[in-house]
C-alpha cells in the first residue's frame, strides 16, 4: 500500500492500543490506596498526630441546618456535631443524658422530664434554657414551618392537633399553646405524651429536638443558618459554608466540654460522585468517605482504610398482597430467594441476610427477631417448588418494581432467576424515584405486584421498623391489613417494660414471618454502611447504626 | 444593523414565554412530589401545608402567571426542597462558575483548536495534516466524561501535578476547562482546516499572492478571517453544549455550578428551581446566538445589507 496510508493506519493503531492500554492498566495500582496522609500504620492507643485536622466527604451538600426542616443523614451529621442535644446515644444505643444532666419519666409514663446542665450557652453567650427547647419543638410541629419530621413528636399531647392546623382558616396559635411541651423554668422541661411511649427519650436523640435560637431565627429568617448568622451550642461551630463546595467546622473552646474533643478543625467536601471520591482519597486530599460507590467495592474491601458498619435499616420486596392473595405463593417467594448468594456475588458489602423485617443491632433483636423458617439464608429452592406446586391458581406472571438506583437492577435479575424456578415470569420495571413513590401510593398502582423498597431507622426501637405494616400507615403499599397486627403495636405502644416490650415486637414479627407468617414482604438483607478512612483516624471514626459520626470522640494518631 | 438588535431582543419576550409554558407543563406531567424526598411518606397535613405555602395546587393558569411574574421581576422564588434558599441565591452563588467554566473551556477550543486548523490545513495532505485530524476526530468522538476521568486518573492522582476535584484555586480550573473544552476544540480544528482550504484555493488568494503580497499576510489578513465565519456560527450552538455538558463536567469534578443544582432540581421535583434555571439558560442561549449572528455580520459584509 501507499506509504501515506500505511503511516496512518499504524499511528492509528498504536492510538487506539494506547487507550485501551490507559483503560486496563489501573487493576494493579488499585491495592495502594494509602496514601502518606497524616501518619502511617497504628495500633490502638497510637500517640496524637500534632495536628488535629481531617477533611470529611460527606458526599452532599446538606439541604438544611435547620433542626426543624433537616430530613437527611448529612444534615443530621453535622447538626448533631455543632449542637448540643438533650440527650445522646452511647455505643449500646442507650440514651445518656448530654445537654440535659437527668432525664426523669413519671410513674405511668406518659410524663418525661428533663433537667439541664448549668453552664450551658449558645455561642453568642446567651444561656441555653428550657424555654429555647420549647420554642424550637413547638416551632418544628407549627403548620407554617411545614416540616416533615413533625411526626415524630405526635407523641406529645397537643402536637398532632397542632400540626394538622391550617394556617388560613383556624387560629393556630391557640392549638401552639395546648401542646404539651413546657419550660417549668429555665433549667426544666416537661413534656407530656398521649400515651406511655418507652422510647421516647432516645428518640429525643434524633437532631429534630434540637434547640435552635429564637432571637437570630427571628432576625434572619430563612437564612440564620448560613455560616455568618448561625448561633450553635455544641462542640463544634460552623466556620464556613460554600454551598455545594465545602462545609467547615472548628472546635468551639467554649463549649461546656471542649477538654475532651480532640480534634480542631473538620474540613467538608461535597463530592457526589463515587469515583471522583475515591479518587479524592487516593489523592490524599480527603480522610473519610461515608459511603462507596457499588462497582469499586470488590477492590477497596481489600485495602487496609476499608471500614465497614452495621445499620439499621432493612432491604425488602413487598408484595400486593390484593395480586397476589395466596398466601403459599408468597412463601414460595420468600423461599426461593437466594440470599446469601445475592449479598456475595450481587450487592458485595457484606449485609446480613434478613431473617426478620427488624434489623440486627437493634435492642431486643434476639427476642423479637423470628428466625422465620420462609427467609433461610441460603434460599430453599426445593422446599418453594413443593410449596408452589400446592398453590390452587398461582399468579404466574409478575411485574416486579425498582427504582433507577444503582444496584437495584441487579439483584433484581437475581431474583427474577429464583423465581423462574418456580414457573413464575416476573418482569422487571424500572422507574425514576419520584414516578416511583408516586406509583406505589399507597395504595399501590393496581399493576404492582411486588416492589422493592428500603427502609432505614429514625430511632432505635423496632416500633419504628414494625408500624409500616399496620392497616394506616402511610409506608404501606401491599395493601396488607390485619386487624389482630394493628391490636398488638397498640398493645405495644402501651407496654413500658422493654423486654415485655420485645415479646409483643416477637409476636408482631411471628405473625408476619413465623409458621403462619402471612409474608406481605420479602426482606432481603440488613444494611451496612461502607466507608474509607485513613488509617490515622480509623479506630475513633465509627459511624453508629444511624449513619452518624461522633467528632468529639475522633482522635488523629501518628 | 440597530433595528436589527431591537427586533431581536424583542423576540425574545413570546419566546420566553413559549418556553416558560413548556417548561411548566413538562414538569407537571412527569409527577411527582416535590416535598417527598425519601422512601418516607409525608403526613397528610405537613403535605397539605406545604402545598398551600408553595402554590403547588392552585389552578395551572395561577401558577404559570406566578411564574411568568417571577421571571420579569427578576424574583425567581424560594426553592421548594432546598428550604431557605432561593432561586436567586442558588443563581447568583453558583451560576458565575459554570459560566467560568464555559468561557476557560471556550478559550482554551479556541486556542488550541484554530492554530491547529490552520496548519492542518496549511501542511495539507502532509503527515502534520493526518495527525492533527485524526486527533481531532479521536478527541470529537471520545466523550467529554471519558476524557474528564482519564485527566483525572493520569494527571491529578498517578502524577499528583494538580487536585482530583473542586474549583477554588487556578490548579483545580486546568483539567475541568481541558475535558470541557476537547470537544469543541476538535470541531473548531476541523472547520477551520475546511474553510481554509476552501479560501486558499480562491481567485482573491491567487491574485493577492500575484501582487507580491507575502504569504504570511495574505493568510493572517485574508485567507483567516474568512475561515473564521463558520467558526463563529458554529460558536453559537456551541455554547449550548459547553453549558450542557459542562453539567457532566461539574458532576465529576465536583465544580459547584448550577450543572449539578439543575439536574437535582429535576428528580427532586423542585419546581421554582427548575422554572428559574431553565428559564436563565434559555436567555443566555438566545444571547448567545444574537451576538453570534452580530458578529457574523461584522465578519461577513455580504450578509450586512441583507438584514435590516
Amino acid at each position: 500500500m501507499r506509504s501515506k496510508t500505511f503511516w496512518l493506519l499504524l499511528a492509528m493503531v498504536v492510538a487506539s492500543l494506547a487507550l485501551v492500554a490507559a483503560g486496563c492498566g489501573g487493576d494493579d495500582e488499585g491495592d495502594d490506596a494509602a496514601g502518606t496522609g497524616t501518619g502511617a500504620t497504628t495500633d490502638e492507643g497510637g500517640t496524637e498526630a500534632a495536628e488535629q485536622v481531617i477533611t470529611v466527604n460527606w458526599g452532599t451538600e446538606p439541604p438544611s441546618l435547620d433542626p426543624g426542616l433537616a430530613s437527611d443523614t448529612t444534615s443530621a451529621n453535622i447538626l448533631l456535631n455543632i449542637m448540643d442535644p438533650l440527650v445522646k446515644l452511647d455505643d449500646d444505643l442507650n440514651s445518656v443524658p448530654y445537654a440535659a444532666e437527668s432525664v426523669e419519666t413519671s410513674e405511668d409514663g406518659k410524663t418525661v422530664t428533663y433537667t439541664l446542665r448549668d453552664g450551658l450557652k449558645w455561642t453568642n453567650g446567651d444561656p441555653v434554657t428550657a424555654e429555647d427547647f420549647e420554642y424550637s419543638w413547638k416551632r418544628t410541629v407549627s403548620p407554617e414551618l411545614g416540616a416533615d419530621y413533625a411526626y415524630q413528636f405526635y407523641g406529645i399531647v397537643g402536637a398532632q392537633e397542632y400540626n394538622g392546623c391550617d394556617p388560613k382558616k383556624d387560629k393556630c396559635a391557640a392549638l401552639a399553646d395546648k401542646m404539651a411541651v413546657n419550660a417549668v423554668d429555665d433549667k426544666t422541661l416537661e413534656v407530656k405524651l398521649t400515651t406511655p411511649q418507652p422510647w421516647f427519650v432516645q428518640q429525643s436523640a434524633h437532631h429534630s429536638f434540637l434547640a435552635v435560637h429564637k432571637p437570630t431565627v427571628d432576625k434572619f429568617g430563612d437564612k440564620w443558618t448560613e455560616a455568618e448568622n448561625i448561633v450553635t451550642n455544641g462542640a463544634f461551630t460552623l466556620e464556613r459554608w460554600e454551598h455545594s463546595s465545602a462545609i467547615d467546622i472548628v472546635k468551639d473552646p467554649d463549649w461546656r466540654d471542649a477538654d475532651t474533643v480532640k480534634l480542631t478543625r473538620v474540613n467538608g467536601r461535597m463530592i457526589e460522585d463515587g469515583t471522583t471520591a475515591v479518587q479524592a482519597f487516593e489523592a490524599d486530599e480527603v480522610d473519610a468517605l461515608l459511603t462507596l460507590p457499588p462497582d469499586e467495592t470488590a477492590r477497596l474491601k481489600e485495602t487496609a482504610e476499608y471500614a465497614q458498619y452495621g445499620a439499621l435499616g432493612t432491604y425488602y420486596y413487598g408484595v400486593n398482597v390484593d395480586n397476589i392473595p395466596d398466601v403459599k405463593q408468597r412463601r414460595a417467594m420468600a423461599l426461593a430467594i437466594p440470599r446469601q448468594s445475592i449479598i456475595d456475588n450481587i450487592a458485595q458489602a457484606d449485609q446480613i441476610p434478613a431473617t426478620g423485617f427488624t434489623p440486627e443491632g437493634m435492642p431486643g433483636y434476639e427476642a423479637i427477631n423470628p428466625d422465620s423458617p420462609w427467609l433461610p439464608p441460603e434460599g430453599d429452592l426445593e422446599q418453594a417448588k413443593e410449596l408452589m406446586g400446592e398453590v390452587a391458581s398461582p399468579k404466574e406472571n409478575i411485574t416486579l418494581y425498582i427504582n433507577d438506583s444503582p444496584g437495584h437492577r441487579e439483584i433484581a435479575v437475581g431474583v427474577q432467576a429464583a423465581w423462574k424456578e418456580l414457573g413464575i415470569d416476573s418482569t422487571i420495571k424500572q422507574q425514576e424515584f419520584q414516578q416511583y413513590l408516586e406509583f406505589l401510593g399507597p395504595p399501590p398502582n393496581k399493576d404492582v405486584d411486588s416492589y422493592r423498597l428500603g427502609w432505614i431507622g429514625d430511632f432505635v426501637d423496632a416500633i419504628n421498623f414494625l408500624e409500616l405494616w399496620t392497616c394506616e400507615s402511610g409506608n404501606n403499599s401491599t395493601n396488607y391489613c390485619n386487624k389482630d397486627y394493628d391490636a398488638l403495636i397498640e398493645k405495644a405502644r402501651q407496654t413500658e417494660d422493654n423486654d415485655a416490650r420485645y415479646e409483643i415486637y416477637g409476636q408482631a414479627e411471628e405473625i408476619l414471618f413465623g409458621e403462619d407468617g402471612d409474608m406481605p414482604v420479602l426482606p432481603i438483607y440488613y444494611y451496612t454502611y461502607q466507608g474509607l478512612e485513613r488509617e490515622s483516624i480509623k479506630d475513633s471514626f465509627e459511624l453508629n447504626l444511624l449513619d452518624q459520626v461522633d467528632l468529639t470522640k475522633v482522635v488523629v494518631t501518628e | 444593523m440597530l433595528k436589527f438588535i431591537v427586533r431581536r431582543v424583542f423576540w425574545t419576550i413570546p419566546v420566553l414565554l413559549v418556553v416558560i409554558f413548556l417548561t411548566f407543563i413538562m414538569m407537571r406531567q412527569i409527577g411527582g412530589n416535590p416535598f417527598r424526598q425519601s422512601e418516607r411518606a409525608v403526613p397528610e397535613a405537613v403535605q397539605r401545608n406545604l402545598e398551600a405555602k408553595f402554590h403547588v395546587n392552585d389552578p395551572w393558569y395561577q401558577q404559570y402567571a406566578y411564574y411568568v411574574k417571577g421571571v420579569f421581576t427578576f424574583d425567581l422564588g424560594p426553592s421548594l426542597v432546598v428550604r431557605g434558599r432561593d432561586v436567586n441565591d442558588i443563581v447568583k452563588t453558583h451560576f458565575p462558575k459554570s459560566i467560568e467554566l464555559g468561557v476557560y473551556a471556550f478559550l482554551f477550543a479556541l486556542v488550541l483548536g484554530v492554530p491547529l486548523g490552520m496548519i492542518a490545513a496549511l501542511r495539507h495532505n502532509t503527515w502534520v495534516d493526518y495527525s492533527a485530524m485524526f486527533v481531532s476526530n479521536v478527541f470529537h468522538a471520545v466523550p467529554s466524561f471519558l476524557v474528564a476521568t482519564l485527566l483525572i486518573y493520569f494527571v491529578a492522582l498517578k502524577a499528583g501535578w494538580v487536585p482530583t476535584s473542586g474549583w477554588t484555586s487556578w490548579e483545580h480550573k486546568i483539567l475541568p476547562s481541558i475535558a470541557l473544552g476537547f470537544g469543541p476544540m476538535a470541531l473548531f480544528a476541523r472547520l477551520v482546516r475546511g474553510t481554509m482550504l476552501e479560501t486558499l484555493q480562491q481567485d482573491y488568494v491567487r491574485t493577492a499572492r500575484a501582487k507580491g503580497l507575502r504569504y504570511r499576510r495574505v493568510v493572517g489578513l485574508h485567507v483567516l478571517r474568512n475561515s473564521l465565519i463558520p467558526v463563529v456560527t458554529a460558536a453559537g450552538p456551541l455554547l449550548g453544549f459547553i453549558i450542557t455538558g459542562s453539567f457532566v463536567i461539574e458532576l465529576i469534578f465536583n465544580i459547584p455550578g448550577i450543572g449539578q443544582n439543575y439536574v437535582d432540581s429535576i428528580s427532586n421535583r423542585d419546581y421554582s428551581v427548575v422554572m428559574g434555571l431553565t428559564v436563565l439558560l434559555s436567555v443566555i442561549v438566545i444571547l448567545a446566538n444574537l451576538v453570534v449572528d452580530i458578529l457574523y455580520g461584522i465578519l461577513d459584509p455580504r450578509t450586512r445589507d441583507a438584514r435590516s
